[in-house]
């Protein structure tokens, strides 16, 4: 394994870390027991699962925390705790520091993310092939949110209130409302995504979903700008 | 003020050329347009705290973009050229360790982003060279600080590389590690490796380097052989404190000693010695106490801070 891909799955690892983000995946996955436990039968694979525990919960809520939690940590602690020069002074192109730290926080927290949604749709009497939907669709999202929140943790030492920010404003508010922001908000990409990939179980998406290969291609342009952003930065900052 | 060092080794090609340095940042100048060459060897790079070496060496190893001016290393741009480091050993003052981290662990990772070929070779030799072995399997954040730098430049030197460009290497290091540290280094610099180590401890420049680069405030004060330095410093005149139950007949007898300048009797009965040979100084004042039969309460230096030694230089 890389070695320094090695090393960031080992610093995003920390036991406090990892129990956020599990009893965060844990939630939509508790509430879609309970609500199974107190129907006392088999549940529905309908709008308000769809819209409520999907869209809201896990691609609205645990998505961007969990990414929040592992991403702007991920070079931001290197800055932290000075011990980015220890990285930098070696003969490693920066893109090489760059690509597994995005994939250190993708690996950990796309595990926790992806089984949570895909165990919350089939307790929520979800397809197969819906299940699959929501693999890929929150897939690509934990990848674009890792890439823009690793730069945001390199640029600034107050990541986590930009982030928050960021994904309340903009992915939260702004985009919900506004057609045209929908184009540029990861959320609207795994909504998309989901859709295009069973459209019969996400129907009820269908007013809030913007064509698939514009989905596609803005979900690859964020994470190729954002991952050449941070590289630009790790190349051109100064580590003190 | 710039100047070029005057090494024995003129006629070889400098590893290291500073070419008219300046950082700012803002209104604060912490480098000011410094012009310098390193050679194979050991180089100290000297000066107080905050005089600028610091930033020097941060802009010489890449990880600060100079404002104007530039730095080569083995005729290289070093600034976002990753490959040169393959040559080059950067061991940074403020850096921090992973503290999760066994030291070999640590080492072992230096070793792999270096793309040393036989890296369980080389660790070995690395922490061997910094005497670590026993504490290797250990977490580094139970090491000592010195422990830590040891290892740190095990982390530095597994690549054995031709430059090696060490901030402050001896801070929280004990006497006898020192003292393996300067073995360490003169062993590397017999193979014809550069060295360049900066210190604000003089005396722990003198006994290591063979060149001397002296900063202060930003600029390079003084450069060259550490001898010509040593006789710049020491014709500052050293200012003790002696206190005495007689501080007069005490400083009548001072009056007559070679070693001493000049000798005035404070307010509050304090004697002020200015001299230039404090070694003499304090075995005289001993000495001439016991003779006469004074009782000695306290013999201490008032102003032998580097700083003070080092604006003497500049002020020249």
């Amino acid at each position: 394994m890389d070695p320094i891909l090695q090393l960031s799955i080992r610093q995003l690892s920390g036991k406090w870390r990892v129990t956020l983000i599990a009893v965060l995946a844990a939630l939509p996955v508790a509430l879609m027991l309970f609500i199974k436990l107190v129907a006392g039968e088999e549940i529905e694979f309908n709008a308000d699962f769809i819209n409520v525990t999907l869209s809201g919960m896990v691609i609205g809520a645990v998505l961007p925390i969990v990414l929040i939690t592992l991403s702007t940590a991920s070079l931001g602690n290197e800055v932290e705790n000075r011990t980015l020069g220890f990285l930098i002074t070696k003969p490693v192109p920066r893109y090489r520091i760059v690509l597994p730290k995005v994939l250190a926080a993708v690996v950990i927290g796309g595990s926790f993310i992806v089984a949570s949604a895909v165990a919350s749709t089939f307790i929520g009497g979800g397809s197969v092939q819906a299940a699959i939907a929501v693999a890929a669709g929150v897939a690509i999202g934990v990848i674009a949110y890792s890439t823009i929140l690793t730069w945001a943790g390199l640029l600034t030492s107050r990541a986590i209130g930009f982030a928050i920010v960021y994904v309340l404003l903009w992915e939260g508010a702004i985009s919900s409302f506004l057609g045209g922001a929908r184009y540029v908000s990861v959320r609207a990409y795994v909504l998309s995504i989901m859709h295009e990939l069973d459209k019969d179980s996400f129907a009820p998406l269908s007013d809030g979903v913007i064509e698939w290969p514009a989905a596609v291609v803005g979900a690859a342009a964020v994470i190729v700008v954002f991952f050449w952003l941070t590289v630009l930065r790790l190349r051109r900052m100064d580590v003190q | 003020m710039t100047q070029n060092t005057a090494p024995a080794t003129q006629g070889t090609r400098p590893t290291i050329e500073v070419n008219k340095l300046s950082k700012w940042y803002g209104n604060v100048v912490a480098v000011n347009d410094v012009t310098l060459n390193v050679y194979p060897g050991i180089t100290g790079l000297l000066g107080p705290n905050g005089a600028g070496k610091t930033t020097l060496l941060h802009m010489m190893t890449g990880l600060v973009q100079p404002s104007e001016g530039d730095v080569t290393v083995l005729g290289e741009h070093v600034r976002d050229n990753p490959s040169l480091y393959r040559r080059i050993g950067v061991m940074a003052e403020h850096e921090s360790v992973y503290q999760f981290l066994t030291g070999r662990e640590l080492v072992t990772l230096a070793a792999r982003l270096y793309g040393v070929p036989n890296v369980e070779q080389a660790v070995d030799k690395a922490v061997k060279a910094v005497n670590l072995t026993d504490a290797q399997f250990r977490k580094l954040g139970t090491y000592s600080r010195g422990m830590r730098q040891r290892m740190r430049l095990a982390a530095t030197l597994v690549h054995d590389p031709d430059v090696l460009i060490l901030d402050e290497p001896l801070n929280g290091t004990d006497p006898r590690q020192r003292l393996e540290y300067h073995e360490l280094m003169r062993r590397m610099a017999d193979e014809g490796k550069t060295i360049l180590v900066s210190s604000h401890i003089l005396e722990e420049v003198e006994t290591l380097a063979d060149r001397i680069l002296l900063m202060v405030s930003g600029k390079l004060a003084a450069s060259g052989d550490f001898r010509a330095i040593r006789e710049m410093l020491d014709e500052q005149p050293y200012k003790v404190r002696v206190v005495t139950d007689s501080p007069r007949s005490m400083a009548a007898a001072l009056v007559g000693l070679d070693a001493v300048d000049s000798v005035s009797i404070e307010k509050d009965g304090e004697i002020t010695v200015l001299s230039r040979n404090i070694a003499v100084l304090q075995r005289s004042v001993a000495k001439l106490a016991k003779e006469r039969g004074i009782r000695l309460k306290r013999v201490e230096p008032i102003d032998e801070s580097l700083e003070s030694v080092f604006s003497y230089v500049v002020e020249r």
